[in-house]
């Protein structure tokens, strides 16, 4: 199997009034290039923080403190990867969005209450396919000008076809400077001598200064009457938005473009947050928690959507869940977390065959099997407060097979089998 | 709306009548010295000894007919008063209120975007000095410091030269605001002359005013950028201009809008300190001079007429709400 994403050792701590929450100890995974990946644990066990650490977008007051995460997407960085948390954030924009996408919890609070569903869904493909969008508008203008004799309105869309070919070649100037940038970064990336070091800085800061347009542009869109043109783009956008919606099976799209969030179902909503992620062909999807607060009827169908969508358009998926039930259903891979820890990672069926870390086994326990008059099983005690976690194995204070040394060490990784690893001292090699 | 304008007009008349018939007759009479034994007639003249409603209604009749009685201060029916003070009020309302509300908005947004660096302390410190200043002490300040000490900025409505202009006969008063009559008649010279004079005002006002945008907008912007829709448009990979100008200020306008609307509806009550120290003949100082010498017609419209302004402003504010939040809209 191919690595697609690595997260090595991440940190990431949350600056609060109360004190420094450590929501991340040193959390490794490993998605491959086309699976499922699932990543389980109760709530604030650190699986949302996780995954918007890998994708850079923790808010304030929360801080990446240490780690890497490395990306294998390009054939040239096979081998080697790109550590992203080094990279500027005009890149981790480039990337957002683009290469790797977010669905996210709660469709209602994700979505922007303002702005209506056909600009927050276009506005992906405004931010990374600009490029196409015009071409399209480009076309479509074309062929009005070869309808219409009218010479005045034929000057008029020449003009606007002028400025939209303006864009194009500042586009076409704008991606080779960054090519270039791109690849003088990857070049010096690694490397620990001080010319080197000095030259990556100075990259770093030419990719984050990057104008996106030349002055033309800018101006041209900038300007009363002349920035009109711009309605032909979104144009496009629109029925690029409306094919894509259709794709999704969201019924009546060319209605539900000019909507806003409130006035749809929560379904349709987290359709809405789908397509937005979906819109660029990601070629990792993170989904987090995408079916919680959904009834079970929308759920199963949110997720025959993204089996459907991994069957076709992306090639992986890390799926965020604290539902055992959903894990088993969609998932390929699953590693399991507690208080920021990473505590057991396995093949679905290893996992729920033969658990290994004490923690998994109690939440399979305390999952309902279905039965009258079932008592369910629980795991004794509570979350730990994150801002003074135990010691050693945060799990210590819970666990059944606590030892001594658990209180004191942290539990390494240990490779079980192959693809079954798990952190915990009860299978140390003596 | 209407029944906000019967109530605010109930309440005016309730007002009047607490006033002894012998003051109000001074409504009715226009310009010549009553003799004691007159007034007596002419309080029967005018009814004022009728029961109330019947006088209310009397009253609200000669409003619609745009008869609003004889104000003493003007020593002029109080319309013609009104059509003498509104301008100058209203020139400065226009040119402080879109100041305090961009300098507002435009504080408010750096100080959520760098929330606890340097610039945010120092718009906080502006925003609580501001707010806490008394309008007359800043008011008196500024003239004293700018006015009497360095002579920079002067103090009422316009130079000599100005009146000068402003009566001859070739100039036309189209509007009777200063700067906007200037620009009609193409005189530059009395449009920097009428600027000139409303500098100290507006930066009076824009001072104050804008401390309360600021704070507002500081508070709602972080409290949008933490929202997790602006988490959607991170992960969509949009920088950091969209998120705050498209994503977050939106959302953080809308108590912006509301407090906005009342402090302009407010700024036209409140310029009676403005006006009165820096002697601009506007409508706070018509009312505040009415005040001191019960002139009872022209204190009831202005009261009346602070209440359309209200009225207004606050359909005005329903719309813009309309606009910025699809939640609010109808169809």
């Amino acid at each position: 199997m191919e690595k697609l994403v690595e997260a090595e050792e991440l940190r990431t701590n949350f600056y609060t009034f109360e004190g420094v929450v450590k929501a991340l100890n040193g959390v490794s995974l490993v998605v491959n290039n086309g699976e499922t990946y699932g990543l389980v644990g109760e709530s604030g066990c650190g699986k949302s923080v996780s995954v918007r650490s890998m994708m850079r977008i923790v808010q304030a007051p929360g801080k990446i403190e240490e780690g890497k995460v490395v990306l294998f997407f390009n054939e040239k960085d096979r081998n080697k990867g790109i550590d992203i948390l080094k990279r500027s954030e005009a890149y981790m924009q480039s990337i957002r969005g683009n290469d790797i996408s977010m669905i996210f919890q709660e469709a209602g609070t994700a979505l922007n209450p303002v702005l209506s569903i056909g600009f927050q869904v276009g506005e992906s493909f405004l931010l990374h396919r600009r490029g196409e969008m015009i071409k399209l508008a480009v076309k479509t203008l074309d062929k009005k000008i070869d309808e219409n004799s009218n010479s005045l309105f034929r000057m008029w869309r020449k003009f606007h076809k002028r400025l939209l070919q303006n864009e194009t070649d500042d586009l076409e100037r704008y991606k080779t400077e960054i090519v270039k940038i791109d690849s003088d970064l990857y070049r010096t990336e690694g490397k620990t001598d001080s010319k080197s070091l000095e030259k990556h800085k100075r990259l770093l800061v030419n990719r984050e200064r990057l104008n996106k347009q030349g002055l033309k542009v800018r101006l041209q869109l900038k300007t009363p009457i002349i920035r009109r043109y711009v309605r032909r783009i979104n144009a496009a956008v629109r029925e690029k938005v409306i094919e894509l919606l259709t794709d999704l099976g969201v019924p009546n799209p060319g209605n539900i473009v000019d909507r806003y969030p409130h006035e749809l179902s929560g379904g349709m909503q987290q359709r809405i947050v789908i397509s937005i992620a979906l819109a660029c062909n990601p070629t990792l999807l993170i989904a987090d928690e995408p079916t919680s607060n959904l009834d079970v009827t929308i759920q199963a169908q949110i997720l025959d959507l993204i089996r459907q969508l991994k069957k076709t358009q992306i090639s992986s998926v890390l799926f965020i869940t604290h539902d055992l039930g959903v894990v088993a259903e969609i998932c390929d891979r699953v590693t399991v977390m507690y208080a920021g820890d990473t505590c057991e990672t396995a093949s679905v069926k290893d996992l729920f065959k033969e658990p290994m870390h004490p923690y998994t086994k109690g939440l399979l326990k305390s999952v309902p099997k279905g039965e009258i008059g079932e008592k369910l099983q629980t795991i004794p005690g509570t979350v730990p407060n994150l801002i003074t976690p135990p010691s050693g194995c945060r799990f210590h204070p819970r666990c059944p097979d606590v030892m001594e040394i658990c209180k004191s060490q942290k539990p390494e990784m240990l490779m079980m089998k192959d693809g079954h690893s798990v952190a915990c001292h009860l299978y140390r090699k003596k | 709306m209407i029944l906000v304008l019967v109530g605010v007009s109930l309440i005016v008349f309730a007002i009047m009548m607490l006033i002894p018939e012998g003051q109000r007759v001074a409504i009715y009479v226009t310009g010549e010295k009553i003799r004691n034994e007159q007034i007596d007639s002419l309080i029967v003249k005018y009814g004022l000894r009728d029961p109330a409603p019947v006088q209310y209604f009397r009253w609200i009749k000669n409003i619609f007919k745009g008869d609003f009685g004889h104000s003493i201060t003007a020593s002029a029916p109080v319309i013609e008063g009104f059509k003498m003070y509104f301008p100058v009020t209203l020139e400065l309302v226009l040119y402080s209120t879109p100041l305090i509300i961009l300098v507002g908005i435009w504080l408010g947004t750096i100080g959520a975007v760098h929330k606890d660096k340097p610039i945010d302390h120092f718009t906080r410190i502006f925003a609580i000095v501001g707010y806490s200043l008394p309008t007359f002490w800043l008011g008196l300040m500024l003239m004293m410091f700018f006015y009497g000490l360095l002579g920079i900025f002067p103090p009422g409505t316009i130079s000599i030269v100005g009146k000068d202009i402003l009566y001859n006969p070739e100039y036309h008063q189209y509007t009777r605001i200063l700067t906007i009559d200037a620009i009609l008649n193409g005189n530059w010279r009395m449009f920097w002359d009428a600027i000139y004079h409303l500098t100290l005002p507006t930066i009076n006002l824009v001072l104050l005013s804008s401390a309360l945008i600021m704070r507002l907008m500081r508070s709602s912007m972080i409290d949008a950028l933490g929202q997790d829709y602006i988490r959607t448009a991170m992960a969509k990979g949009a920088d950091k201009k969209t998120i705050y100008n498209t994503h977050a200020r939106r959302n953080a306008l809308i108590p912006v809008i509301t407090i906005s609307g009342l402090m302009f509806a407010g700024l036209m009550g409140g310029m009676v300190i403005t006006e009165t120290i820096f002697a601009r003949k506007g409508i706070g100082l018509w009312m505040a001079r009415a005040a001191t010498q019960l002139d009872v017609a022209a204190i009831m419209f202005n009261v009346l007429f602070l209440g359309v302004v209200f009225v207004v402003i606050n359909l005005i504010v329903d719309l813009i709400y309309a606009w910025v939040d699809p939640r609010i809209r109808l169809t």
